[in-house]
């Protein structure tokens, strides 16, 4: 007979495993990469490759930050190997789709040490950090490096169009001008609805270009078990609602602040945020209540945001709502069930504090 | 179909004993009776080393108003008074009785229409506990103090792989629903439910089959008669035969934050309980022998086991045909609440519903990784607290606000640290933290 096992019940456990959530996670997220690299490299073939590139080097560097960093806290490394759990992978990969295919190779790495390192490992490994690691490397890389994070160049030299792309608007610059910017700045917007959705013309971030990629990752997640569907429908919707919202407060036409609606969901890094980032179960609230209220600010937020910057701000948006996280779990919590007056309770918690 | 907020779906496995008919197990030479088979105070022996006793005997009397008697599994003699571990790892004093292989049998006279008094004397005589696992003596929950208008079998046997509750209603119909009646009678009820989990569908049309026996489907519901015992079926679920979430889902009432179900009119009884009782009035058998399940992979021939108290587990396991040599767990009693057991080396008890050999496979020994705040936990918690954060401040020793989460109002039912993708040890959590609130006190 093998060893005997002794410990606490229950003694039998769900086959999920955070590694195995992580690993699903990156295969969500696999679809959209690709499509990225391919919608890229088929308008320009050098920026495919270069978005392979990206995306290979934060991997990398990611996974790798988070080996020397536990081989540093003297961990062996069979331990580690042992323990690895597919988050840093799932944060290298995200900040390689939140990078553009212009962005220099020392920002991939560079974001995606400090993701790792400064946000996560440093404030006491998976489950422990703040803000989105992702999320922060992004912004990380905008603020520090700027041009080189892909932001202020011409995106497409090759071709007749030589639009300006500020790194934090989804740069649709293969048409002319970028969705939102033109949503917010007015101008004629070439591109469909159905063009954003299937990311055909659409040029940003190599992971957000392709919604319906995303979109299919987000369904295989959510068929997995992994993801909860109402969080990213909630914060979509919240958003695309408080466009129309604002759009109406501007003095638009009923209709006109309809037709808002649908671009404002699909530009941008919306999707790729809705269903990736802001879900990441480290930095969302733990109750129902908590949850729906956060989504539903975190929309409105975004959708302000974007008004007030004329631009992108979902990742912003995210990492503002991140810090807001304890004040929700603090705050809002259960009635347990059998819940009674508060009165009563106290007392009888009086009582065994006697 | 009747069920609670919160859960999870947990594999059941009962398919490995679902369909084996209870058998006997053969008489041992050995057997070690525990005095403490109950909540409540250990019985007092009645009988001295080297006296001889018959089955059926009492050998140890309840010492209080909250104990139970204890009777002889067996005829042979008292060889001595012995401390030994228990399942739960605990020492406690056991009679040790040797067999001399003799089949006299001492029974308490037959009761032919016993008054509610009389029913409630005569489930005290016998010893009777509940024996769904806590093991609360049913005399002193037959005398609730406060009014009660309804009464709930619990026949969910929610824990995977146990069939003896199963078994119990497939093969004793009659009887378990005459022992139903017989505790309405003793706490003076008429509305009575058996809830009974979606999984057991042979044990429910066996049950239905009976006169005054009808199912919870509104026709049925419409045509009740004063009298009638309604069957509710369950969703399949896990923790739906913990009681409080037995009675949301039958009555749809909840019991208060630290009160008993009597606070909302509930008595609730297990199936065996129910069978015990009929047993000890109508047969005048005292408490003495039960059903339980051996089953999980690691054992060679799983089996539905009618097993007198204080037979050695080894025994069991060699009459099962032994273990396998990818056991890595065992436990005794179901899975999500059971005792994990360091070796064989331990005895039954009018509690044990099961004993299971797990595999690897089964068992799942990952070693516990960080908590990443997935929230699973929370969900499914059939008492709507916060696991995360009773284990977080568990860990972190601070025990003010781990009871602040609710450690003290969970029953540890094993839900949240079933789902929990890092394995945290949850249940172990709240254990120790309710240790430190009684060494606080």
């Amino acid at each position: 007979m093998a060893q005997l096992v002794y410990s606490s019940s229950p003694h039998v456990k769900s086959p999920r495993t955070t590694r195995r959530i992580m690993i699903d996670v990156c295969i969500a997220l696999l679809p959209a990469c690709i499509a990225g690299c391919v919608l890229l490299g088929l308008a320009n073939p050098t920026n495919g490759w270069l978005s392979l590139m990206l995306i290979a080097i934060s991997c990398l560097s990611a996974v790798a930050s988070e080996f020397v960093f536990l081989l540093c806290c003297k961990k062996s490394f069979k331990t580690i190997l042992h323990e690895f759990d597919f988050t840093s992978l799932v944060t290298g990969l995200l900040i390689g789709m939140n990078l553009y295919p212009t962005s220099k190779w020392y920002a991939a790495l560079l974001a995606s040490v400090f993701a790792v390192v400064v946000v996560k490992m440093l404030f006491g490994g998976t489950g422990k950090n703040i803000v989105n690691p992702a999320i922060a490397g992004r912004i990380f890389a905008f603020i520090a490096f700027g041009a080189a994070f892909g932001g202020v160049m011409h995106f497409n030299q090759g071709d007749s169009a030589t639009t300006v792309v500020s790194p934090i608007t989804n740069g649709a610059v293969t048409a002319g001008s970028t969705p939102l910017q033109t949503l917010f700045n007015g101008g004629s917007n070439t591109l469909t609805n159905v063009d954003l959705l299937l990311g055909t013309g659409v040029a940003g971030c190599i992971g957000e270009i392709c919604k319906i990629a995303l979109i299919a990752g987000g369904i295989y997640l959510v068929i997995r078990g992994v993801l909860n569907f109402r969080w990213p429908l909630v914060y979509i919707a919240a958003t695309g609602v408080t466009a129309v919202i604002i759009a109406l407060i501007g003095g638009s036409s009923f209709v006109d602040a309809l037709e808002i609606f649908l671009p404002s969901i699909l530009s941008g890094g919306l999707i790729l945020g809705a269903i990736f980032m802001a879900t990441d179960y480290v930095t969302t609230p733990n109750t129902k209540l908590g949850n729906y209220i956060y989504f539903v600010l975190l929309g409105v937020l975004t959708a302000v945001l974007r008004k007030a910057v004329k631009g992108e701000a979902v990742s912003f948006a995210i990492l503002l709502m991140n810090l807001l996280v304890p004040l929700f779990d603090r705050y809002i919590r259960r009635k347990p069930f059998g819940y009674v007056k508060p009165v009563k309770e106290k007392k009888s918690k009086q009582k065994e504090g006697e | 179909m009747k069920t609670f907020k919160g859960g999870f779906h947990v594999p059941d496995n009962k398919a490995l004993t679902a369909e084996l008919g209870v058998e006997l197990m053969p008489l041992v030479p050995d057997y070690f009776v525990s005095l403490s088979q109950h909540i409540g105070k250990p019985a007092t022996p009645v009988v001295n080393v080297g006296d001889q006793v018959v089955e059926g005997q009492l050998i140890a009397q309840a010492s209080s108003f909250v104990s139970a008697n204890i009777h002889s599994p067996v005829c042979g003699e008292v060889v001595e008074l012995v401390k030994r571990k228990n399942a739960q790892g605990a020492t406690v004093d056991y009679l040790h009785i040797k067999s001399n292989g003799k089949q006299d049998k001492f029974t308490l006279p037959k009761l032919a229409d016993p008054t509610a008094e009389e029913i409630v004397k005569r489930v005290a005589e016998a010893g009777i506990v509940g024996l769904g696992g806590a093991g609360f003596p049913t005399a002193v929950k037959l005398q609730p103090q406060d009014p009660v208008d309804t009464l709930i079998i619990n026949a969910a046997e929610c824990e995977p792989y146990l069939n003896c509750d199963n078994r119990l209603m497939i093969e004793r119909a009659a009887e378990f629903v005459e022992g139903v009646r017989l505790i309405a009678k003793a706490i003076n009820v008429s509305n009575v439910y058996i809830g009974i989990e979606a999984n057991k569908m042979q044990a429910y049309d066996a049950l239905v089959a009976l006169d005054g026996v009808i199912g919870d489907s509104k026709k049925e519901l419409e045509g009740r008669k004063e009298g009638d015992i309604v069957v509710v079926l369950l969703k399949k679920k896990y923790p739906q035969g913990a009681e409080k979430t037995l009675i949301k889902a039958c009555v749809n009432r909840e019991v208060p934050v630290g009160g008993l179900p009597s606070a909302v009119g509930c008595i609730v009884d297990n199936v065996g309980t129910a069978y015990a009782v009929y047993d000890a009035v109508v047969n005048g058998r005292s408490l003495y022998k039960r059903w339980m399940t051996v089953s999980g992979q690691g054992v060679n021939s799983p089996k539905n086991l009618e097993v007198s108290v204080g037979t050695p587990l080894s025994a069991i396991i060699e009459f099962c045909g032994g273990l396998k040599d990818d056991t890595v767990k065992l436990v005794s009693g179901g899975p999500m609440m059971g005792f994990s057991l360091a070796d064989l080396d331990v005895v039954t008890t009018k509690t044990d519903s099961g004993l299971l050999a797990l595999t690897d496979k089964e068992a799942c020994t990952v070693l516990p990784t960080p908590c990443i705040n997935c929230g699973r936990c929370a969900e499914v918690c059939p008492m709507r607290l916060m696991p995360m954060y009773i284990d977080f401040y568990t860990t972190v020793g601070d025990t003010a606000n781990a009871v602040r989460y609710g450690a003290a109002n969970c029953f540890e039912c094993g839900t949240c640290a079933y789902v929990c993708p890092a394995k945290r040890p949850i249940v172990q959590s709240v254990r120790l933290t309710k240790m430190r609130m009684k060494e606080k006190k």
